[in-house]
């Protein structure tokens, strides 16, 4: 018997031995495409149908992957170039998570302030009043005597919030700036505008970089 | 010239014909519960009296007892087998071995107690109840320690594809099991992640695990049985690389229009199409089983067919446009019968055609029993995913008319369900055919006047064609 199989469906005959096929295989794996002088057509084209289905991928997981962003559900979704516009947020919800996260440290939770010490928001004639000295106290900060309903506080200074201003240390961009003040304008049975991020652009620029503004200096503003 | 049977064969019979017995048991079994689900599917009164026997737990009881059963068995045995062949040498370790194989055994066989009893987890691939997840994982690694030292303690520096694909198979299940474990039992995930991550494990278990079972077999049988050297083999690695990296990422697709982040589907849908690779560089090793050959190749050839057509199937239907018709039908059904029955079984069922005799030394018991075992099988599969397939497009047509009632889309249905059922039935038989030569033939390792005549085989030829 030469190799030729043997047709007994109860013994299935083998036509060739372990050996022999692991020394045959392994002798391929070191051959080069053009081994033997013969032009090979078969590489080129596993190489060609690799690449054609690489480029499918790409192709179909640029248009539909959406971005691999975790919110976006539909696949069909456009890709925005730059990254997608802020969605529009109620500034007064924004507001209060500024106010509860920073601001309620020293102003306390029901914006009364601690008597002596740090003056209270609720009532507060600077912050229901004029929105540009609101706007300059927190984007500037504020230090030195401050009277608020006819009491002194000079314990403690306000920070500098703004945005590219020397000496901030929270470096607020104007449109939290605007929330924030916005809440605070609103809260407490305080009644005032809500202050644009516009305004605070507007304030910002005119005034430029500067230290803390003082009592008086405020007192010039309208 | 070496002996076709080899000391190494015969000194590694016991774990090889305790796993193989086990696996044809499981395999009768799981066709009896799968007999029994297909007919409740048309015929729901059909036992629908006890909780035991109604059909959402037949269905789990036969897929657990199909794919724990008898492809991880039959599946362990042959990679056993191929990796103490081409080691060279007996298997060490056989106290591992059999050890393992009997605890496996035994649990899944409490997963089955336990789903009958109502314990089933719900996710695809993966009812076995959380209990068993620790017996199931210790005892297949400590079967894979024996074939990890059959690796290491190889005849050539240069492992061959077989061996890749088995040492694969030995280490994907204890990872897979054990995170899809972590992730959805012992420190569950939240919400969709659960519906990822059972549907990130059913993939895996499929292409990661089954399928390199498969395929290890395929790689084996094909050059040994046509004795030729396989063309393109040296893609081969490309192939097997490609499916190591992309299988797993293609569960996702099963969540299509589901909700989860869009890239999820997307890119399982991209790695579907990748996939096709890998089955290129199979289909392009392996078409010299096609040529014809002894019962081992024709399996395999069906398996190596069945494969191909799955996995086109699959990059097909996870395209939105054709998944707005099959998802969600029958198809996902004919694709999984398919893929397990169809591809990954056969290439089995040829490993064991082809094994058995020289594991014992004795021929088959049956001629008779053999071939009826081929014909049944392809003619059942094949009526099989034909039936689901026509009852998938009943379906689907019907699911996207919403002037036509539930109750009249089951009504559609019914024949090819039927046709299904038949099916079944058809396999059921063909797979006690294998039981009872594989019984047969085992009993015949008592009688020592009868060994097997195999004929020396020659040196496979230097060139590739």
């Amino acid at each position: 018997m030469n190799g030729k199989p043997q047709r007994d469906p109860r013994v299935d005959q083998a036509a060739a031995t372990d050996e022999s096929l692991l020394d045959a295989h392994e002798r391929l794996l070191g051959r080069h495409p053009d081994d033997g002088a013969r032009y090979r057509l078969l590489p080129i084209g596993i190489l060609f149908a690799l690449s054609a289905l690489v480029l499918f991928s790409g192709t179909y997981l640029n248009r539909y992957a959406g971005h691999y962003s975790a919110s976006i559900y539909n696949e069909n979704a456009k890709p925005s170039i730059g990254g997608a516009a802020a969605p529009k947020m109620d500034p007064l919800a924004v507001g209060e998570i500024q106010f509860k996260n920073v601001c309620i440290t020293c102003h306390q939770a029901g914006g009364q302030g601690i008597p002596g010490t740090y003056p209270p928001l609720a009532g507060s004639e600077w912050v229901t009043g004029s929105p540009a000295r609101a706007v300059r106290i927190v984007v500037y900060g504020l230090k030195g005597d401050v009277h608020v309903q006819g009491h002194l506080f000079n314990a403690a200074a306000m920070p500098v919030f703004g945005q590219q201003v020397t000496g901030s240390v929270y470096n607020w961009n104007d449109e939290r700036i605007a929330a924030v003040l916005t809440y605070v304008r609103h809260a407490w049975g305080n009644n005032a505008d809500p202050v644009s991020a516009d305004d605070v652009t507007a304030i910002r620029k005119a005034v430029g970089d500067r230290r803390e503004m003082t009592e008086a200096e405020l007192e010039q503003v309208k | 010239m070496k002996d076709e049977v080899t000391a190494a064969d015969s000194s590694s019979r016991a774990p090889l014909l305790v796993l193989l017995l086990a696996a044809l048991a499981w395999l009768v079994a799981a066709g009896l519960l799968g007999l029994v689900a297909s007919i409740q599917l048309h015929s729901p009164r059909f036992l629908s009296d006890c909780p035991v026997l109604t059909y959402g737990r037949m269905a789990a009881l036969a897929e657990t007892a199909f794919v724990y059963g008898w492809l991880a068995n039959a599946g362990l045995a042959l990679a056993l087998w191929i990796l103490g062949r081409l080691a060279g040498e007996p298997l060490r370790a056989q106290g591992w071995a059999v050890g393992g194989a009997v605890f496996w055994n035994l649990g899944v066989a409490a997963a089955l107690g336990g789903v009958a009893t109502g314990d089933a987890t719900g996710f695809a691939l993966l009812g076995l109840p959380a209990y068993v997840h620790m017996i199931l994982l210790f005892s297949y690694s400590a079967i894979a320690v024996t074939g990890i030292l059959s690796w290491s303690g190889r005849m050539r520096r240069v492992p061959y594809a077989s061996q890749w694909y088995a040492a694969a198979a030995l280490f994907t299940f204890p990872w897979i099991l054990s995170i899809a474990h972590v992730m959805l039992f012992s420190a569950p995930a939240r919400g969709v992640v659960q519906a990822v991550a059972a549907g990130w494990y059913a993939q895996c278990a499929w292409t990661l695990w089954l399928a390199p079972l498969g395929l290890s077999v395929a790689y084996y049988v094909v050059p040994r049985a046509t004795g030729r050297v396989l063309p393109s083999y040296e893609f081969a690695s490309l192939g097997f690389w490609c499916l190591v990296f992309v299988g797993g990422l293609t569960g996702g697709r099963h969540l299509l229009g589901g909700p989860v982040p869009a890239w999820i589907a997307s890119v399982a849908v991209v790695s579907a199409a990748l996939l096709l690779f890998h089955v290129l560089i199979v289909f392009l090793n392996l078409r010299g089983c096609f040529s014809g050959g002894g019962i081992a190749l024709r399996f395999t050839a069906f398996g190596i067919a069945a494969y191909a057509v799955g996995a086109l199937a699959d990059a097909a239907t996870s395209f939105h446009g054709v998944a707005a018709q099959t998802q969600f039908t029958y198809f996902d059904e004919a694709a999984r019968q398919l893929a397990l029955y169809g591809a990954v079984s056969t290439m089995l069922f040829g490993g064991i055609y082809f094994a058995v005799p020289r594991i014992t030394g004795r021929a088959w018991f049956s001629a008779g029993l053999v071939r009826a075992h081929l014909l049944l099988t392809i003619g059942g599969i094949l009526l099989l995913a034909g039936a689901l397939c026509g009852a998938a497009l009943v379906q689907g047509r019907d699911l996207a008319d919403s002037a036509v009632a539930f109750a009249a889309i089951a009504h559609h249905t019914r024949p090819w369900l039927a046709a299904a059922t038949a099916a079944q039935a058809i396999l059921l038989l063909g797979n006690m055919a294998l039981a009872m030569n594989f019984v047969g033939t085992a009993c015949r390792i008592l009688n020592v006047s009868e060994p097997a005549s195999f004929n020396p085989p020659s040196a496979m030829e230097a060139h590739a064609p």
